[in-house]
């Protein structure tokens, strides 16, 4: 074993805004070796990286490379060093051939005319010590996911790269491009490497690295060596003890409003989705559905709510309200303003004055009902939309769906990024929703969310329903 | 307000700059200008018919921005209502009820035009921006084609249609004058228009597909469908620009019908800001200066032509104050915020 590590992380703490991401968490990165930085969504892992790569700056802490102090420096001045990143969305140009990608990333410097094969010499001979089969000369678009995914590591290895981070790099990937991946993973730390990897596949993780440090909201929780850890401890410890629920909906509840049987659904590249899943939500429950994101939620939610083809059956009522889990994308039109948001309900669904025409008048008497009820806080109603706060806009977004008092909610993540009043406000409109006899279908990443208000929780993994908690 | 102060005098300044440049005597060529379209009522009347079909194709191109549809099919829409006009006088000929029926068809054919560059992007996702310029393209040639042929005045002797009667022609009120009925339907369908993108619900969904497809999708706007409708409406507009125009002005068609007032109405959709009031107020803008400037081109050396540069500096230093605005503003509230 070396005497030093490669990179020590001492004391880091980073806030946004009030939420505290990352406290006084320390990590050393040994070379030659696969360390997984383990946790459930939002526990600081990817901040973490972020430091590390330069991306962000720490509130406070320290960074020590090989032995030396090293200050706070931009991405580019890491990257030298040797501190590269390989990120889970890949930064690929995708009608560019691989040569051009590597290309792209290496041309700092040069100037004028391009050599393309000078530039590239360094990650060719790299892919042919590797015993890699990679096309320089296809469009990257024409690649699968998995190949997509080496010509980015290849980008990372061109250069300097004694420490390799890897943002969840098993997330797009298939099962046998996974095993791949791990022996890669491997190979690159027998030459020498500290490889970085943030997952949160336990099986995955179990099969590659041989140290994991386990994070959860922010603090350090332990740090484990493979050959000694034990997977259900290690999962005890991302996961925490349940949290003592809140005040789960536990009305008496009603009759059926939702019937789902054997539902499946496809994903956006054609992959199966959701597979086979039948459920019923009765009046006045909260069904909650957890899982790690990327499981089916999507575009469950998304078949649900009459927004994307399904075989299967379902059978729901007349109206559904969905809460979009992305407010900006899905569920303002930024540019207009805030009433013009609120009356996009009853605007669609005639609620709004007589035939063709809109009546300003019931419009405005509707959103400013709608403002005072929930609380929005607004100059004007006239302002735009975009100039709320995220808690504020997300009130919109719940306003407007709640206020046609739907007998089907769909939330996908209603709280995703929201501080902790403005989520506490949506899960009590959640709850009210369902005593006043709405079923709510409640899909969240987020544990204690689920635990605070369903009436019942499934998980959903690759687009089933788990059998087992552990590990999702 | 004190937008509209900049804006009036940048596009000033945008004048006085393309004069000067054209190496004209500025207050003597501003004269001019200002009596050949506002000095007299030949001028006020030449500056209204010169506005019609920059007003009704401006408003065109807005209604159809709106709802994201990056439409520059005016040209072609314009020359599909005159000829749909044209066609349907040849069909029925001079009669009581020929008239309206030819703004109808010409309404019709405009809207049709451009619902197939809707069509083709809904249903194969082709963009409105390439689309429209080809059917420029094809509606260009059907226009060569059809003056040749099947609309060609029998037993003429030049390529254009037969010449409108004068029952067919709007109202001329004056020898003298050229504004015609036909500047006040333009300005019916304007307020029209204006009540349909603000006051109706398709126009507010109109607005809502333009600003977020995906959120009106989640929303329950039918967006497809929305898109479709600006369309057609956007089309229906430059068709009866194209009639008014054939029918007010021309008497009949022959292949320079196209005048370029459907690319022309762009830039004044844009001036306009793309909403509806400011749309009337710069297509009066733009048309005062084609009827001045054609009295500008009687007394010095330069052409019309010079009012096409106009507008294009008029655009640029608009985007430019706007953009120059926009950031020191930016910088104010960045500077308040530290």
């Amino acid at each position: 074993m070396p005497d030093e590590p490669l990179l020590r992380v001492q004391n880091v703490t980073k806030h946004f805004g009030p939420v505290a991401a990352l406290t006084q968490v320390s990590v050393d990165f040994w070379p030659g070796e696969v360390h997984a930085v383990l946790g459930e969504n939002g526990a600081g892992k990817s901040t973490l990286m972020n430091v590390m790569a330069g991306f962000l700056q720490a509130d406070s802490g320290a960074m020590q490379w090989r032995g030396q102090p090293l200050p706070p420096s931009p991405p580019d001045v890491l990257r030298d060093l040797g501190i590269a990143m390989v990120h889970q969305h890949f930064k690929l140009v995708p009608v560019m051939t691989v040569a051009e990608n590597i290309a792209l990333d290496r041309m700092g410097g040069t100037q004028g005319r391009l050599d393309l094969e000078t530039v590239i010499a360094p990650a060719r001979a790299i892919a042919a010590q590797l015993d890699w089969q990679v096309d320089f000369d296809a469009p990257v678009h024409t690649l699968p996911v998995g190949v997509q995914q080496r010509v980015e590591i290849l980008k990372a290895l061109a250069g300097p790269s004694d420490l390799l981070i890897l943002d969840e790099p098993t997330a797009v990937l298939g099962p046998e491009e996974v095993a791949e991946l791990i022996r890669i993973l491997r190979d690159l730390a027998a030459e020498g490497r500290a490889v970085v990897l943030i997952a949160h596949k336990l099986e995955e993780v179990f099969a590659v690295a041989d140290r994991m440090t386990i994070l959860r909201k922010g603090l350090h929780m332990g740090e484990r060596l493979r050959a000694e850890a034990d997977m259900s401890e290690v999962a005890a410890l991302m996961v925490g003890e349940d949290p003592p629920r809140g005040a789960p909906v536990t009305g008496e509840p009603g009759p059926v409003r939702l019937k789902v049987e054997s539902l499946s659904v496809k994903g956006d590249r054609g992959e199966a989705a959701v597979r086979e899943l039948s459920f019923e939500v009765r009046a006045g429950e909260v069904f909650g559905i957890g899982g790690v994101d990327g499981n089916g939620q999507t575009e469950l939610a998304e078949a649900l709510a009459g927004l994307r083809s399904f075989t299967g059956k379902i059978e729901r009522p007349d109206v559904v309200g969905l809460i979009p889990q992305d407010r900006q994308r899905e569920g303002l039109a930024l540019s207009l303003s805030i009433e013009e948001n609120l009356w996009l309900g009853p605007v669609v669904h005639g609620q709004a004055g007589l035939g063709w025409w809109l009546s300003f008048s019931s419009l405005r008497a509707g959103s400013d009902e709608s403002i005072q009820k929930y609380g929005i806080k607004v100059g004007r109603a006239q302002d735009p939309v975009s100039s709320l706060s995220g808690g504020n806009q997300q009130k919109v977004v719940v306003a407007r769906v709640l206020g046609r008092q739907p007998e089907l909610v769909i939330a996908l993540n209603p709280t995703r990024g929201l501080d902790v009043k403005a989520a506490e406000f949506v899960h009590q409109q959640l709850r009210a929703a369902a005593s006043a006899g709405a079923a709510v279908v409640l899909i969240s990443t987020d544990r204690d969310e689920l635990a605070a208000l369903s009436s019942r929780i499934e998980f959903l993994l690759a687009g089933q329903w788990a059998a087992s908690l552990a590990g999702v | 307000m004190k937008r509209v102060l900049i804006t009036v005098a940048t596009l000033l300044g945008a004048l006085v700059l393309t004069l000067a440049v054209f190496g004209l005597d500025v207050p003597q060529a501003l004269g001019l200008i200002w009596n050949g379209a506002l000095g007299s009522e030949a001028g006020i009347s030449r500056t209204l018919v010169r506005a019609t079909p920059l007003l009704l194709a401006g408003l065109a191109v807005l209604v159809a921005w709106r709802a994201g549809m990056y439409s520059i099919g005016a040209e072609g829409q314009y020359i599909m209502g005159g000829l749909c006009a044209a066609a349907v006088f040849q069909a029925l000929g001079e009669r009581g009820f020929t008239l309206p029926l030819m703004l109808l068809g010409a309404i019709a054919g405009g809207a049709a035009y451009a619902g197939l560059a809707g069509a083709l992007f809904i249903y194969r996702g082709v963009q409105v921006v390439i689309s429209t310029i080809l059917l420029n393209f094809i509606a260009l040639s059907t226009l060569r084609w059809a003056v040749q042929n099947s609309l060609k005045e029998p037993g003429g002797f030049t390529p254009q249609t037969t010449p409108l009667p004068d029952t067919m022609m709007f109202e001329r009120y004056k020898l003298q004058t050229d504004l015609h009925a036909g500047v006040w339907v333009a300005l019916g369908a304007g307020l029209l228009t204006w009540w349909f993108l603000t006051r109706t619900k398709l126009g507010f969904s109109i607005k809502w597909v333009g600003a977020n497809p995906k959120a009106s999708e989640f929303g329950g706007i039918p967006v497809a469908r929305t898109q479709m409708a600006a369309m057609f409406w956007s089309g229906g507009l430059c068709g009866l620009a194209g009639a008014i125009t054939y029918m007010g002005v021309l008497r009949s068609i022959d292949q320079s019908f196209s005048e370029n007032w459907g690319f022309l109405a762009i830039p004044v959709a844009l001036l306009g800001a793309l909403d509806p009031v400011g749309t009337l107020v710069s297509a009066l803008y733009f048309g005062a200066l084609f009827a001045g400037c054609e009295a500008l081109s009687r007394s010095t050396s330069v052409g019309t032509s010079v009012v096409l540069v106009i507008q294009a500096v008029a655009v640029l230093a608009i985007v430019a104050v706007g953009q120059w605005r926009f950031s020191v503003r930016s910088k104010k509230a960045g500077e308040a915020n530290l």
